[in-house]
């Protein structure tokens, strides 16, 4: 079992009252609670502070914790045997278990009770689990493999850290930040409780073409002049891959092409829309064919792009 | 040797359960969860039904109440309130998103 310095991750001493333990994990978590928070890990910070707050701040966790001694974080120790005697039931080994799992399975109604004392079935715990997933495996749907270590009980009511592989199938059409429950695949329960459910946090790694805005899409499509004005047809990237467009003749910049059912699929019913934003875009290097090409179109034209400015002028005077 | 595979599920409109299953997959006590559907921060189905039911899109919700109540240590009226603001970060970052996804 490796130990951890609770003291420590809540930035208070050994000394510390109830009162300081409560204060400090109280400013800790309004900095770090993830629900509430945008720092860097904060995640993985609040966890720690929170175990630790957990044992510290029962007044009976804290009295076995601290009978633990003190060693240096991280380092392997076995409890001493006053400790399993008085805290602990049957033969139970410490060595992959984790001190959170530990001192969670301590606490009860009624003191000190021991997990192993009751009749009653223990559900498995659940258990979460951020998954990075690329923009294409979720446009498509995918199957991963996840390497967790998960808690789970041994016949005297101790969770010992199991490391176990599941295979998930994740659906096509899942957006960042979805969240998912694969039921059953949490810990397993202890005398009969149901197993618990894991929970996962889908990422998805942003594309270097299509923005995405819940089951829509949205790609740049850049044109040059002549294709807006003339019309054309481009071929056009999609993640289902390439289809033609049919550009239509005088195409404004900013204006938005619809490709229906293009976008991300629904779980029911039709899939989002891909939308191409039209960009307009010139050469900057010309040669003197085309620099002559142009000038002569400026002096044929009599399209004035800012019309609008002369009447907003006209209506001030 | 054979792989299994798990299907993960979404949490949506789709699928419906009952309160005792909320209960069960949130962690929190059913008083709870009663008080935080009268403070309006969970909705049934049908609240008028005798035996409330809930879209599994729910359990989002409940889940992170069930832990800004242990996190905090908050009472349901306090916890239906910061849930409110919670929710309207997400409704709001939504909105940022698809602006951002149009502008490009």
């Amino acid at each position: 079992m490796k130990y951890k310095d609770y003291y420590s991750t809540l930035g208070v001493e050994r000394s510390a009252t109830p009162d300081d333990i409560k204060k400090a994990y109280r400013k800790l978590a309004r900095k770090f609670h993830p629900d509430v928070s945008k720092e860097k890990d904060a995640e993985e910070k609040f966890k720690a502070m929170a175990e630790a707050y957990e044992t510290l701040k029962d007044p009976e966790k804290k009295t076995a914790y601290d009978q633990l001694g003190s060693h240096a974080p991280g380092q392997d120790f076995r409890p001493p045997p006053d400790w399993e005697r008085s805290f602990t039931h049957g033969q139970s080994t410490f060595d992959d278990v984790d001190l959170a799992d530990l001192f969670a399975g301590l606490g009860g109604r009624g003191g000190f009770r021991r997990r192993a004392d009751s009749a009653a079935p223990i559900p498995g715990q659940n258990y979460e689990a951020g998954v990075q997933i690329t923009f294409d495996q979720a446009f498509h749907g995918t199957e991963i493999q996840m390497d967790l270590s998960m808690p789970e009980y041994d016949e005297n009511g101790v969770a010992h850290r199991v490391p176990r592989v599941v295979t998930v199938r994740i659906p096509r059409g899942v957006t960042d930040g979805q969240k998912l429950r694969v039921p059953g695949k949490g810990g397993k329960g202890l005398r009969g409780g149901r197993a618990g459910d894991l929970y996962l946090d889908i990422a998805v790694t942003a594309h270097p073409l299509f923005r995405v805005d819940g089951r829509d899409l949205f790609v740049d499509l850049p044109l040059a002049p002549w294709e807006a004005v003339l019309g054309t047809s481009v071929q056009l990237p999609t993640p289902a891959g390439t289809v033609s467009l049919k550009v239509p003749a005088g195409t404004k910049a900013g204006q938005q092409l619809r490709l229906t059912g293009r976008g991300m699929a629904r779980p029911q019913g039709v899939a989002g829309n891909l939308y191409a934003i039209v960009q307009i875009v010139v050469p900057t290097v010309l040669d003197d064919a085309q620099r002559a090409l142009f000038t002569q179109l400026a002096e044929a034209s009599t399209f004035n792009p800012r019309a609008h400015f002369e009447r907003e002028a006209s209506h001030a005077d | 040797m054979q792989i299994e595979i798990s299907e993960a599920v979404s949490l949506d409109e789709r699928g419906v359960l009952t309160l005792e299953q909320l209960v069960e997959l949130s962690d929190l006590p059913e008083s709870e969860l009663r008080a935080l559907v009268d403070y309006g921060a969970l909705a049934p189905i049908d609240p008028g039904a005798e035996r409330w039911t809930f879209t599994t899109s729910w359990i989002v919700v409940a889940r992170t109440a069930s832990r800004l109540r242990r996190d905090f240590e908050l009472d349901a009226h306090s916890l239906s309130v910061v849930l409110q603001y919670v929710q309207r970060i997400d409704t709001l970052e939504a909105e940022l998103r698809a602006l951002r996804a149009q502008l490009g």
